[in-house]
């Protein structure tokens, strides 16, 4: 009985610990949340929401995120598919090498797209040549958005084709001789689950981005002032913009995380 | 139908199939027997054009699909070849209504809308399934789903249908039901099918003649007789689940032929040239009469009597399969009820009786796959 009284004592004991652990993270990741929203009262928000800054930071954002979000979509899938489908010497590498920009420090991004796109930088006389000067230009928050931020829809649409099941994908080669017709209609569409939920990462990535537009766009308003760049500037000069640039940029991340749940969740639906 | 000439395939070094050779003939329905991992599927993707052959010809209605004519290489695309495929795993195109997976290949035919509608139901109707032609897969049983993927195989008019261990994605108590129906479909058809399975009574019940697979190449084909009176190898004997045990040719003894196994004499059907060779004999479990009195073999007229100790007994439905030592291991098969009037028990002595017709004698070659 004793032995039984024990082990029921350290159980509860297990679990209380293990509560508090659970408790502590909760807070250490949604109090600093929660202070941003108390800073900020309701009756503020309307007048935030016509600020000039604010309002131009928002636009640019949300442009040059969907410009890098379109351009990762129209690269990285049709990538994605290759990488799934084929062998080749040297894969693990090609693969590893595209995804390297996850993990690179956005400082790092900053300098290699320097030196790849600054005027005397790899590429830079090329695109002087054509009369462009990459570094300081919207472009330029373009290409480091989507430097940054392709590598998260690549590896989930590469996932995404390598878990489809081989024999429909061999049903739908039996019945026609054309690649793009069983990519488009069965390929495609029985991995569009992983593709969305990869473009909302990837979007949420390259409205996040920071590091590597600093340091290769600069930080010019209107032009290449994005949101994250915009906090940082109004941070001190107009903390309650930063505040409400903050909080939208909150609810973004939230909402997009939200979606990728339930996309993961929802089984290929019954249609009634 | 469809003829494989030599066929050989490898997966990283890895031989699949060896130098394999097959003939189907037109109309028929052929199983492919054997053990998982033998090959099976390997050779039906290579049939379908799914697999590249390393080597050897393959043709299908006396069209080179796969290898070379003179100097040319051929390798048709799948969907070239007249073939339908029903997978394994259920795959239909879960993202469809079943009608939409039925017309899939009809579309690529470039046909008339009209023409692809009525194709479509007149497929739906084949296999009953005109009332769930609105329904998305996951709406339909196991059974619903392999008959849809039948009818969606059957749309661009194959001369060739192969099917993969069809029955495998079914619930086990509806699998009796649903093999009966697909033989029923099978056989309205009237063309060439190639049946895959691992499953002794489902090759039975499905086909025409059977072909059973061994290490990567045919090791018996034949009428469901000629395999199971008569089979050709220890391998084949043994995956069937008949005797086969290895013996030696001695003499002719009253218009018999006597073989030694270990210590005993049998008596099976004449074949002189097999004196003096080394064996192998197969028997069917079920041509061995069991008793327990040495005093039945006086009355028995069949030339084969020999006495052992039961050392197992596994039980089945309504039969039980008995495992003799008589100086080699002998399965036998009684019905439940025998077991119980005889009272046989592990360690019992009891007598084996069978006709020297039961024998099925031919030369071991030494060389052949082992299932064990």
């Amino acid at each position: 009985m004793k032995h039984v009284f024990t082990s029921s004592l350290s159980n509860k004991i297990t679990l209380i610990i293990l509560g508090l652990i659970v408790l502590t993270y909760f807070l250490f990741v949604t109090l600093p949340i929660l202070a941003v929203f108390l800073r900020i009262e309701p009756s503020q928000v309307n007048a935030q929401l016509h600020n000039a800054q604010i309002l131009d930071a928002i636009k640019l954002s949300l442009f040059t995120s969907g410009i890098a979000t379109l351009i990762a979509l129209v690269l990285t899938v049709p990538t994605g598919y290759f990488m799934a489908t084929r062998n080749f010497p040297g894969k693990a590498i090609i693969d590893t090498l595209m995804d390297l920009p996850i993990v690179l420090p956005p400082a790092v991004a900053g300098v290699v797209l320097l030196y790849a796109f600054a005027p005397k930088g790899l590429l830079g006389p090329i695109f002087n040549r054509l009369g462009f000067i990459i570094p300081g230009s919207t472009i330029a928050v373009v290409i480091a958005e989507t430097f940054v931020a392709s590598p998260f829809l690549l590896r989930s649409a590469k996932t995404g084709f390598e878990n489809m099941d081989k024999d429909i994908i061999n049903s739908a080669k039996m019945l026609t001789g054309s690649r793009l017709r069983v990519f488009f209609t069965v390929t495609f569409p029985l991995s569009i689950r992983a593709i969305i939920s990869g473009t909302m990462m990837t979007w949420a990535r390259a409205m996040g981005e920071f590091g590597a537009t600093l340091m290769f766009a600069g930080n010019l308003p209107g032009i290449t002032q994005t949101m994250p760049l915009a906090i940082y500037v109004l941070l001190y000069s107009d903390p309650l913009a930063g505040v409400m640039l903050s909080i939208i940029l909150i609810v973004i991340s939230f909402s997009v995380l939200i979606i990728v749940k339930l996309l993961e969740q929802k089984r290929f639906g019954v249609k009634k | 139908m469809i003829k494989i000439d030599s066929v050989a395939k490898s997966f990283a070094e890895k031989k699949v199939i060896e130098n394999l050779t097959l003939e189907v003939k037109k109309e028929e329905i052929l199983s492919l027997l054997g053990p998982n991992g033998c090959g099976k599927t390997t050779l039906l993707n290579m049939i379908s054009g799914l697999t590249r052959p390393d080597n050897g010809n393959i043709y299908i209605n006396d069209v080179l699909v796969n290898g070379e004519e003179g100097t040319k290489r051929v390798c048709l695309k799948p969907s070239e070849r007249k073939v339908g495929y029903v997978f394994q795993t259920i795959s239909l195109f879960p993202h469809m209504q079943v009608q939409d997976n039925v017309s899939y290949g009809l579309k690529s035919l470039r046909l008339p809308k009209r023409e692809v509608k009525k194709r479509t139901s007149y497929l739906l109707d084949f296999v009953n399934l005109r009332e769930y032609a609105k329904f998305y897969p996951n709406q339909l049983s196991g059974g619903q789903k392999q008959l849809a993927a039948l009818a969606r195989s059957l749309a661009n008019e194959p001369q060739v249908l192969l099917l993969d261990e069809p029955a495998s994605a079914i619930d086990p108590q509806l699998r009796e039901s649903f093999r009966l129906e697909l033989k029923n479909y099978l056989q309205a058809l009237k063309i060439t099918v190639v049946y895959v399975t691992h499953n002794l009574s489902e090759a039975f019940i499905m086909s025409d003649r059977i072909a059973v697979m061994g290490n990567g190449r045919i090791e018996q084909i034949g009428s469901k007789t000629e395999i199971f009176d008569k089979p050709s190898s220890q391998y084949v004997a043994k995956f069937l689940g008949i005797n086969a045990f290895k013996g030696k040719a001695v003499r002719i003894q009253e218009g018999f032929l006597e073989i030694a196994v270990n210590n005993v004499q049998l008596l099976a059907p004449l074949a002189p040239d097999l004196i003096g060779k080394k064996v192998i004999v197969t028997v069917k479990p079920e041509n061995i009469i069991v008793s327990k009195s040495a005093d039945l073999n006086f009355n028995c007229a069949l030339r084969n009597s020999i006495e052992g100790t039961v050392t197992e007994m596994v039980q089945m439905r309504s039969t039980a399969q008995v495992t003799v030592d008589a100086g080699f291991s002998l399965k036998t098969r009684l019905p439940i009820s025998s077991i119980k009037n005889l009272g046989i028990n592990i360690g019992d002595k009891v007598y084996l009786c069978f006709n020297a017709d039961a024998l099925n004698v031919f030369a071991d070659n030494g060389s052949e796959p082992y299932i064990d």
